[in-house]
C-alpha cells in the first residue's frame, strides 16, 4: 500500500484518524505505533516482521554501544556490527548478490522492504550519534520503534535524525488548523505524484523505449527533461504526502525539497535537492573527513565524493556515482570559476541543463547507454526532430511547462512576498475549494487502477 | 485568517474523505460491473499464507478499488482529465472523437511462437485446415498512433505467423481485405473487434477458399439491433468521445434454416443455444448477442442441402462470422478454447469433419496456454 492509493486515502487514513483521536492523549504515541504496525501489515505480514526485527536489532545495538561507551574502542565493536547489519539489510534487497540471504530469512519471492534506504540511514545515524555521545540511548522502546516504522515516513517520507524526531514527538499538538495544513501538504504531494509524475513518466518511457540508436535529439531532450522532473515530483511528492499525514496527527515534520530544480545557481540546487539526505551524508560522512583535510582541493574532492555517495544511494551502481560526481564537480567548477555576478536567467539555464544532462546517468543502468543517449541529445543520430518528437512535443509541452513552473518557488513567492496583495487574498479564500478539487481530480485519476504506485526508483 | 482557512480546508477535505469512505464500506456491493463488463473483486478471506506475503493486502486493494463509491463516474472523470493532461491515452487506450484504439502492448508472446500448435494439429488431421488471423482495430487504424506506441505492427505479426505455417494449412489474408476497406464501417468505434460487415467482407474470401460460392450482399436483410453498443475499449476507458456503435444482424431469409443448436456449457451441461441472442443486448456484454454467452462447444445443424460438415476453432472474433457460414453446411461445430476447461479432444473428434477453420483475432494468438488446449 502506498499513500497515493484509494485504499490508503479512503480506507486506512480515515479509520486511523478516528482511532487516533478517540485514544486518550497519553496513549497516542502507542496508538501511532499500533497504526504503523497495521500499515506495515497492509503491505505484508512479512514486511511487518522484517521492520520489527530491524528496529529490535538496532535498539539492542544502540544500548550495547551506550553501555560500553566508557571505553571508546570497545564501543566501536557494536557500532561497527550495527552499521554492517544495517548496510547488509539495504544491500541485500537493493542488489542481486544476496539471494542466498533471501532464502535464509525466507523472504517471499517479490518481497522488497519499501523505504529501507531511508530508515536504514536513520538507524545508522542514530547509532553513530549514540556512539559520539550526541544523544543518549533512549530506553523508550515505543519511540524507537516508532522512529523506524512511523508510517507517514516509511515510504520515502522525510528522513529525520532521532533527536529531531523525538523533538517533534514532544511538541505534538493536534489542532484542526494543523490538520488543514496537513491536508494541504498531503494533497499537494498527491498531486505531484498522480498528476505530474505519472504523466511525466509516460513521456519518459515513450522517449526511452525508442532505440537509442534511432532517437532524435528532440525526443531525447524531452525524455531527459521528463525524467528529471518526474524524479523530482516522485521524491518530493512522497515526502510531501508523508509530511502532510504527520501533520494530521499533530506532528510537524520539516520539508525535504525546497524547489531545487530551477535554482539560479547550481550550489542552490545542491543545497535544496533532498536536503535531508544530503545533510545526513554531510553530518556522518563528509564532515568528519573535512576536519582532517587542510587543503582546499582536498575538501573539494571530499565534496565530490559525498555527492558520488549520494548518487550511489539512489541507484546502487556506477551510473548513480557518475551522476553524483557530475553534480559535485559542476558545483565546484561553479564556485571556482564563476565568481562574477551573472544574470539569474543564465544561472537558471545552466543549472537546469547540468541537472538534465547528469540525470541521463541516473535514468539508466549502464554508462554506455547513457553516453549514447547524450550523443543522441546533441543530434548524433542525424535527426534533430522526427514525427515522434513532434508528436510528443505537442502532447506534453503544456504539462512540461506547467510542471516546470510548479517546480519553482515563483508561486510561493507570489503568496508570501506580497502581503497586501489582492491576488493573494483571493487565492487564500478559494484555497479550501481548490484543494478539495485537486483531491477529487487525483482520486479520479487513481480510480482505474486504485493506486499510483510507480516509484521510479526503489529506495 | 490563515487559521480559519486551514480549518475550513481540514473540515472540507476530511468530510469529503469520510463520506466516500463510509459509502464505500457500507454501500451496496455489486458483483458485476455493467459499464466495465467484468466481475468485480470480492472481499478477501484472510488466510495466513496470503497475509504473510502480501496477497491479502493486494486483494483488499483490488476490492476497495472495484467497489469504490461511484466508481463508474470516477472513471468517466478520469478519462476526461487524463486526455487533457498528456497524450490522449487512457489506460492503454488511445481516445479520439473518431474511435478508441488499443495502444497497449500485449504481454503475451509473439503470435509466431504459437505456429507449432497449428502445425501439430494439421499433422494429425485428415481433412483440410484453413487459417484466418484477423487484425484488431489497432492493426487497421493504428497508423494514426506514433510508432513507439504501436510496437510491431499487426500486419507484420500476421505475415510472420503465416510464414511459419508452412505445412498443409491454407492461409487467408484477412488483413489486406480489411485494410482496403478501412473507410467502411468494418470495425466498431469502441471495440477491438470487427463489425458484421467487416466479417462479411472476409467471409466472401474465406468461403471461396473453402470451395463454395458466397451469398451476395443484397440477399441479406440487415437489421440494426442496437445503435447503443459500447465495446471492450469503452469498458476500459468509459469514454463516450466517439459515437456509440451499431450492431447488425445479417439474415438470409430464403436460405437454409437452423434446425438445432446445442451448446455444451462451461459446467459441462448441454443446453440450447441461439445464433442471435437478443436478450444479451440488455446486459453489459452486448457483443455476446452473437452466439450468446461464450461456451466451449456449439453444435449447429441446418437444413442446408448438403452433407458437408465444418469445424470452426475460434475466439470471440468469429462470433459474428459464424452466422454467414450456416448457409453452406449441414453441420457446423464451433469450439472456443478460451473457455474450455480441459483439452479439445474431450469435446470433439476433429477427424469427423472434412474441413477445419481456425479463426482468431491476432491479439489472442500469442496466448499459448489457451491455444495449446487445441492439441491436448
Amino acid at each position: 500500500m502506498v499513500y497515493s492509493s484509494l485504499l490508503f486515502i479512503y480506507g486506512f487514513l480515515p479509520v486511523s484518524l478516528l482511532l487516533y483521536y478517540i485514544t486518550p492523549k497519553k496513549l497516542r504515541e502507542m496508538a501511532l505505533l499500533f497504526l504503523s504496525g497495521a500499515f506495515c501489515c497492509l503491505i505484508s505480514l512479512y514486511f511487518f516482521i522484517f521492520v520489527v526485527v530491524f528496529a529490535a536489532v538496532n535498539y539492542i545495538f544502540m544500548h550495547l554501544i551506550s553501555l560500553s561507551r566508557r571505553n571508546e574502542k570497545v564501543a566501536a565493536v557494536p557500532l561497527a556490527a550495527g552499521i554492517i547489519i544495517d548496510l547488509i539489510a539495504v544491500f541485500a534487497f537493493r542488489t542481486e548478490y544476496f539471494t542466498w540471504l533471501h532464502r535464509m530469512i525466507r523472504a517471499p519471492g517479490s518481497f522488497y522492504p519499501v523505504g529501507i534506504s531511508f530508515f536504514a540511514l536513520g538507524a545508522i545515524g542514530t547509532l553513530i550519534d549514540v556512539y559520539k555521545g550526541r544523544i543518549k540511548a533512549d530506553r523508550n522502546m515505543v519511540r524507537f520503534a516508532l522512529y523506524i516504522m512511523f508510517f507517514p515516513r516509511l515510504i520515502m517520507g522525510p528522513l529525520l535524525r532521532y533527536r529531531v524526531f523525538t523533538n517533534i514527538l514532544n511538541n505534538r499538538r493536534e489542532t484542526l488548523s494543523g490538520m488543514g495544513v496537513g491536508m494541504t501538504v498531503f494533497v499537494k504531494g498527491l498531486a505531484k505524484k498522480v498528476i505530474a509524475a505519472d504523466n511525466l513518466y509516460m513521456l519518459y518511457t515513450a522517449a526511452f523505449s525508442t532505440s537509442v540508436k534511432e532517437i532524435s535529439a528532440l525526443t531525447a531532450w524531452l525524455g531527459a527533461a521528463a525524467y528529471i522532473l518526474c524524479l523530482y515530483f516522485v521524491l518530493s511528492g512522497f515526502a510531501d504526502m508523508g509530511t502532510g499525514i504527520a501533520y494530521l496527527y499533530g506532528l510537524k515534520f520539516p520539508q525535504s525539497f525546497n524547489y531545487p530544480l530551477l535554482s539560479i545557481r547550481l550550489r542552490y540546487f545542491a543545497a535544496r535537492w533532498q536536503s535531508q539526505v544530503t545533510q545526513w551524508l554531510r553530518r556522518y560522512i563528509t564532515k568528519p573527513i573535512y576536519s582532517v583535510c587542510r587543503k582546499r582541493w582536498m575538501r573539494e574532492a571530499v565534496f565530490v565524493l559525498g555527492w558520488g555517495l549520494f548518487g550511489f544511494w539512489y541507484t546502487v551502481d556506477l551510473n548513480g556515482i557518475i551522476w553524483g560526481v557530475i553534480i559535485g564537480t559542476a558545483v565546484i567548477i561553479e564556485s571556482r570559476f564563476l565568481r562574477k555576478k551573472i544574470l539569474n536567467p543564465t544561472g537558471i539555464i545552466y543549472t537546469f541543463l547540468t541537472v538534465i544532462i547528469a540525470g541521463v546517468f541516473l535514468s539508466s543502468d549502464s554508462a554506455g547507454y547513457s553516453v549514447s543517449y547524450l550523443f543522441a541529445m546533441v543530434g548524433g543520430n542525424g535527426a534533430i526532430a522526427d514525427t515522434q518528437g513532434f508528436y510528443l512535443f505537442k502532447s506534453y509541452i503544456v504539462l512540461l511547462l506547467v510542471t516546470m513552473y510548479a517546480s519553482t518557488d515563483l508561486f510561493r513567492n507570489l503568496m508570501t512576498r506580497s502581503e497586501r496583495n489582492r491576488i493573494r487574498t483571493a487565492i487564500m479564500a478559494v484555497s479550501p475549494v481548490l484543494i478539495l478539487a485537486v483531491l477529487i481530480v487525483c482520486t479520479a485519476l487513481m480510480s482505474y487502477s486504485g493506486s499510483s504506485d510507480m516509484l521510479l526508483m526503489k529506495l | 485568517m490563515n487559521r480559519i482557512i486551514s480549518k475550513i480546508t481540514a473540515l472540507l477535505t476530511i468530510v469529503f474523505i469520510a463520506i466516500f469512505s463510509v459509502c464505500t464500506f457500507f454501500g451496496k456491493k455489486k458483483e458485476y460491473s455493467v459499464d466495465e463488463n467484468r466481475p468485480l473483486a470480492a472481499a478477501p478471506t484472510v488466510k495466513a499464507g496470503e497475509l504473510y506475503d502480501g496477497r491479502t493486502a493486494e486483494k483488499l486493494d483490488r476490492c476497495m478499488t472495484d467497489h469504490f463509491a461511484g466508481r463508474s463516474s470516477w472513471l468517466v472523470g478520469s478519462t476526461l482529465i487524463q486526455k487533457e493532461l498528456s497524450e490522449s491515452i487512457v489506460n492503454g487506450v488511445y481516445v479520439s472523437e473518431e474511435r478508441l484504439i488499443n495502444a497497449e502492448q500485449s504481454s503475451d508472446a509473439e503470435p509466431v511462437a504459437s505456429a507449432d500448435i497449428f502445425e501439430n494439429f494439421a499433422e494429425n488431421y485428415d481433412g483440410m485446415v484453413y487459417f484466418a488471423a484477423i487484425p484488431t482495430s489497432a492493426g487497421v487504424y493504428g497508423d494514426v498512433l506514433p510508432s513507439h506506441i504501436t510496437g510491431p505492427s499487426e500486419s507484420q505479426q500476421i505475415s510472420e505467423l503465416y510464414e511459419a505455417l508452412y505445412g498443409d494449412i491454407r492461409k487467408i489474408d484477412a488483413y489486406n481485405i480489411l485494410k482496403m476497406l478501412k473507410d467502411n464501417y468494418i470495425y466498431y468505434r469502441s471495440d477491438t473487434k470487427w463489425t458484421s460487415y467487416g466479417a462479411y467482407c472476409v467471409y466472401k474470401t474465406v468461403i471461396q477458399k473453402l470451395g463454395i460460392i458466397p451469398t451476395a450482399y443484397d440477399k441479406f436483410s440487415i437489421e440494426h439491433v442496437t445503435d447503443n453498443f459500447r465495446g471492450d475499449l469503452y469498458n476500459r476507458t468509459m469514454s463516450k468521445a466517439p459515437r456509440a456503435d451499431i450492431m447488425d444482424v445479417f439474415e438470409y431469409r430464403e436460405g437454409a434454416e437452423v434446425t438445432s443448436c446445442i451448446v455444451v456449457r462451461r459446467d459441462g451441461i448441454n443446453a440450447e443455444g441461439k445464433i442471435f441472442d437478443k436478450s444479451r443486448l440488455e446486459t453489459g456484454d452486448m457483443y455476446s448477442m452473437y452466439l450468446g454467452e461464450p461456451v466451449p462447444v456449439m453444435r449447429i445443424t441446418t437444413s442446408a442441402n448438403t452433407d458437408k460438415k465444418l469445424l470452426v476453432i475460434k475466439d470471440s472474433f468469429a462470433d459474428c462470422f459464424v452466422p454467414f457460414l450456416l448457409q453452406h453446411y449441414s453441420e457446423i461445430t464451433v469450439l472456443d478454447p478460451s473457455v474450455m476447461s480441459g483439452g479439445m479432444s474431450a469435446y470433439v473428434d476433429p477427424n469427423e469433419y472434412e474441413q477445419t477453420l481456425f479463426l482468431f483475432g491476432i491479439d489472442s494468438l500469442g496466448d499459448r496456454k489457451m491455444l495449446s488446449k487445441i492439441i491436448e
